[in-house]
């Protein structure tokens, strides 16, 4: 069996990557199970998805721990320690991932487990779609190919079926269809071995012992803790404030949904990096437009 | 003890003493009959300052619920009264409010489920909350149901079991019968059950505290859960601690189950609620004529007594479980219970039988109690056996022609 | 947290003390997030939340809470019933002399408008025909955004919901308008109603500074525009929010006193067009062929409206 797991950020259309290549390989006559992780998850936030390929009936439900191909389409996750996009690869995973760094150096200041094969989704996106996020199908392709199961005209009949669903026209589907032969042609088959199967080991079970009411109902006493999350990571670009041009209206404090600008002592407004989900509307409705954006990865190479 | 005075009182009035007794200073109210006997009352005493506190009107039963828990988490006495299509109407507010673990305690005056609408009693009400959390205690007298009443708030109330509380009786049977009840001294009843103190924080500005917030990851939601289920479970052993003080105060004395001549018994009927009067009165006249038979009555049903139940049957032959509710595809719904209480056990009964009896009012004869052994007695029953008869069905066909328009109908 | 008296004016004046911490699960640019966090800073942190089943029953996920006040959940059909069993509970302690003055707090109902305007409308009828002393905040983002936005009974004519969808045989989308909870709610005469909106910071605060010292059922209703499912770019929310007032489409005012009052009345509407156009929830409307029929049927319904007041 093929486990495939896909990480990336709502939005960017991993769940649909994941049904394009459940699809594709239904197509080539394949058993296939592909299902996204609902969670809190919102526009921006981290998500999940997976898909299951095999010629016997697939005997596996829920989330793959142990994926042998993974699939991480944006590489502002890899550092995160709540999503942690590598775990559970091993030496027999494949790990593929959308960016321009280099892999050894993914390698080695990640830890993998082996030499991940890395390719820039982004220009070829743009090139074709005339946006470097949305993934759904070059992700697909990535797999697709990775995989060695599903050839470009079981991928092409994926993209018809599960795009033409959302209600693409046929223009939009043949440009997604040009985007993805050219990230098959740009990659090869990986080699996957099939995992030696462990016998089932029998665990130990917690008995629990019952506990005073106020620690055995959902309760919460902490005050304000959400803050404890960080919600940084959502940020697909990034508002900067120019002081130079800044006069301390505060509109942008104001209109924060999120209440992550606040005035410092001397009324300068200040973001809160590690919760701002990256909505920017700060920037669009400073008067003096005085807050420039920049994409995520700019700003990590800035900083 | 006993200073109390002793007054005819229906069930619906002993269940309105009992929360008098029990100093209640809330109730959130909805009015359906069988049940509302228990409201008019209640409003009556607050209305004249018998009763201090709120009484307050409520729109349906799923307000109705809610607005009781939300006042138990905010630490007040709470007591409120449903039944039949209202316990269902307001089920997601039980199950609410149950996970809160907020004690209170609730009637619910036994009727039938529509459809077909009836007004009269049987048990497929409170048998919808039977897995939604709620501590249950099933009266067969409109004694039980204001001893129950008064038990019930210290039960619930007990740090480890921090629970609502479901004292049950039947519609119209109890619920409209007048029968001598013993009103228990307010000054004992207040020194068996003092004040309302919560076990766990409740909503204070000085204090604030998010309850009830959403979980993710079946872990967290587990762990709830599992906690909920040692509650419930130890609520038995509270409800015999509490059973013990209040014999000794009251000097009337419960248990879980009530073993009526089962000690000798060869057979064995498995009741609850008021019915069970009726078996215990078939088994004298059965064991006057030579059947030795014996009646085991259901008094706490959640949690349910398996041990309780099991001790009381082990040794005895033969089992019938008549069962007032009916799960269509399975038969009586307390009937698995039972079996599985027995399972396995060295001496368990050779024959257990499921009876369906009594549902939508219909009555349960003294003579079907004999039926009910002719079927323990013949090997070829297997059961679900329904209390029906000829009769039954000869009364049925003269309605059915009578909506059918057909000539020769009476 | 302190609070402010006396009209606000400016930015300036508004509460500096966020009374929600970040960190919740809601969409970026969530526009009802933004009604809340204006509402709470005036409001202060003596605040019960009941809250119904919605978007923002993530505003708390276990062991998380963003409040310095109080939170319950509820369900769907009954945080005001909820709120009910609070605020009688505080009475009750408070006559039985149980309950110290620090102590007692506002309870505040948080309800989308699925739960505003259908399953939970007949307990808050209820309620206020009761003179429950709370407020009510409905973030209404015309249509069940949790579930993935399907039409509610606050969904407008014209818009496109996963449950209305815009076919060929149902170019409109949604056939059904949006019902008025404003007018519902006025009906049964309660203290202070008031309509708000996340781009008006001042007028929502003074609208709630005003509300604040009131007794019984102060009902608040925030147009809350919504990225995922109206479909426009998260930093658009506040030109979707300042839209729907230049054009007339969400009237701000208040029912105070038996007299309804326009606090923002646009001195030249903007044609409708402007704001359906931006939303992918209208885009069939523009899309492959331009639906006049339809947009001039919610230009009428906005013109109707403020002839009314003209």
């Amino acid at each position: 069996m093929l486990r495939v797991r896909l990480h990336g950020r709502g939005g960017q259309g991993i769940k649909t990557a994941s049904q394009i290549l459940g699809s594709a390989a239904f197509l080539a006559g394949h058993q296939a199970q592909d299902f996204p992780l609902y969670g809190a998850e919102r526009r921006g936030a981290p998500i999940v998805a997976f898909a299951r390929i095999d010629d016997a009936p697939i005997l596996e439900r829920g989330p793959i721990a142990i994926p042998d191909l993974l699939l991480i389409g944006d590489d502002t996750l890899l550092e995160d320690p709540q999503v942690a996009p590598a775990c559970g690869a091993d030496e027999w995973t494949t790990i593929f991932i959308n960016t321009e760094q280099e892999a050894l150096k993914l390698k080695d200041r990640l830890s993998l487990p082996g030499l991940p094969v890395v390719c820039s989704l982004g220009p070829l996106t743009r090139k074709h779609l005339g946006d470097p996020r949305i993934l759904s199908v070059s992700l697909a392709a990535a797999g697709g190919r990775l995989s060695g199961r599903v050839s470009l005209d079981h991928l092409n009949e994926a993209i018809d079926i599960e795009l033409g669903a959302l209600g693409l026209d046929r223009q939009t589907l043949k440009k997604n269809q040009d985007l993805a032969a050219e990230v098959f042609a740009a990659l090869s088959p990986a080699v996957f071995e099939e995992r030696q199967e462990k016998p089932l080991v029998a665990g130990q079970l917690k008995v629990l012992e019952q506990q005073e009411v106020a620690q055995a109902a959902p309760l919460i006493t902490a005050t304000g803790n959400m803050q404890e999350r960080k919600t940084g990571n959502w940020r697909v670009q990034h508002p900067v404030i120019d002081y130079g041009e800044c006069n301390n209206c505060l509109i942008c404090y104001a209109r924060c949904p999120e209440g992550v600008i606040a005035a410092d002592a001397e009324g300068k407004p200040v973001i809160d990096y590690d919760h701002c989900k990256g909505c920017l509307i700060c920037a669009q409705e400073c008067p003096r437009h005085a807050i420039r954006t920049l994409w995520e990865r700019e700003s990590h190479e800035q900083r | 003890m006993n200073n109390g005075k002793r007054r005819m009182l229906t069930g619906n009035k002993a269940a309105a003493w009992g929360a008098r007794r029990a100093g209640i200073e809330y109730v959130p109210a909805f009015p359906i009959t069988p049940q509302t006997e228990i409201v008019e009352t209640l409003a009556q005493w607050f209305a004249d300052g018998s009763l201090k506190g709120r009484f307050t009107n409520m729109d349906s039963e799923h307000s109705m619920f809610m607005a009781a828990g939300a006042a138990a988490a905010t630490g007040v006495r709470v007591f409120t009264a449903s039944s039949s299509q209202g316990i269902l109407y307001g089920l997601e507010s039980l199950y609410t409010v149950t996970g809160w673990r907020v004690p209170f305690v609730m009637v619910n005056v036994s009727r039938a489920l529509a459809t077909p609408i009836t007004l009269e009693p049987d048990h497929n009400d409170v048998m919808s909350t039977r897995d939604c959390g709620l501590v249950q205690l099933h009266a067969e007298t409109c004694q039980e149901v204001l001893d129950f009443v008064l038990m019930g708030y210290k039960i619930a109330e007990h740090s480890q079991v921090s629970l609502p509380v479901l004292v049950n009786m039947d519609g119209f049977v109890l619920s409209f019968s007048r029968e001598p009840v013993l009103i228990p001294d307010e000054k004992e009843a207040r020194q068996f059950l003092p004040s309302f103190e919560p076990a766990q924080p409740v909503f204070n500005a000085t204090a604030p505290l998010a309850r009830a917030s959403a979980v993710f990851g079946g872990g967290t939601y587990m762990y709830f859960r599992i906690q909920q289920d040692l509650a419930a479970r130890h609520a038995e052993t509270v409800f015999n601690e509490t059973a013990k003080e209040f014999g000794e105060r009251f000097g009337r004395f419960y248990e879980p189950v009530e073993r009526f001549q089962t000690d000798d018994a060869d057979l064995v009927f498995v009741m609850s609620n008021s019915f069970a009067t009726k078996g215990k009165a078939a088994v004298q006249k059965l064991r006057r004529q030579g059947i030795k038979a014996g009646l085991l009555k259901i008094s706490l049903f959640r949690p349910f007594p398996a041990e309780a139940v099991a001790s009381a049957l082990m040794g005895r032959e033969k089992v019938a479980v008549i069962d007032q509710n009916l799960s269509p595809g399975v038969g009586g719904i307390t009937y698995p219970e039972i079996v599985t209480a027995l399972y396995g056990r060295p001496g368990a009964p050779k024959k257990i039988l499921s009876v369906i009896g009594g549902l939508g009012g219909k009555d349960i004869r003294e003579n079907e109690f004999m039926t009910v052994v002719d079927k323990l007695n013949d090997p070829e029953e297997k059961g679900p056996v329904y209390l029906y008869d000829e009769k039954d069905w000869a009364q049925f066909q003269a309605l059915a022609k009578i909506a059918r328009a057909e000539k020769g109908g009476p | 947290m302190t609070l402010h008296s006396g009209e606000h004016k400016k930015i300036h004046d508004l509460h500096p003390e966020e009374a929600i911490a970040p960190g919740s699960a809601l969409c970026a640019g969530c526009g009802g997030l933004e009604g809340i966090r204006l509402a709470l800073k005036e409001l202060g942190e003596n605040v019960l939340i009941a809250n119904a089943a919605g978007c923002f029953t993530l505003l708390s996920v276990f062991p998380f809470t963003p409040f310095k006040g109080s939170w319950l959940y509820t369900t769907m059909a009954a945080p005001v019933p909820a709120a009910q069993g609070v605020r009688d509970a505080l009475d009750i302690r408070r006559e039985a002399g149980r309950l110290a003055e620090e102590d007692d707090f506002q309870v505040m109902v948080v309800a989308g408008d699925g739960s505003s305007a259908d399953m939970g409308l007949a307990p808050t009828s209820a309620a206020i025909h009761r003179h429950l002393d709370f407020l009510y905040f409905c973030y209404d983002n015309e249509a069940y955004g949790n579930t993935g936005f399907q039409l509610s009974g606050a969904s407008p004519y014209g818009s496109a919901t996963q449950t209305a969808p815009a076919t060929a045989g149902h170019p409109a989308g949604a056939e059904l308008g949006k019902k008025d909870l404003f007018e519902i709610w006025k009906a049964q005469n309660p203290p202070y109603i008031a309509t708000v909106s996340p781009r008006e910071p001042i007028d929502l605060s003074n609208k709630f500074a005003r509300a604040r010292g009131m007794k019984g059922a102060r009902l608040f209703l925030c147009l809350s525009p919504c990225p995922t499912g109206w479909g426009f770019d998260p930093k658009e929310t506040h030109t979707i929010a300042k839209l729907a007032v230049d054009t007339g489409i969400f009237p701000l005012k208040e029912y105070i006193d038996g007299q309804v009052v326009h606090t923002r009345v646009p001195k030249k509407r903007v044609p409708v067009e402007n704001y359906l156009e931006r939303q992918k929830r209208f885009r069939h409307l523009f899309e492959p062929t331009r639906q006049d029929e339809v947009i001039a049927r919610i230009q009428q319904g906005v013109d109707s409206y403020w002839a009314h007041y003209e």
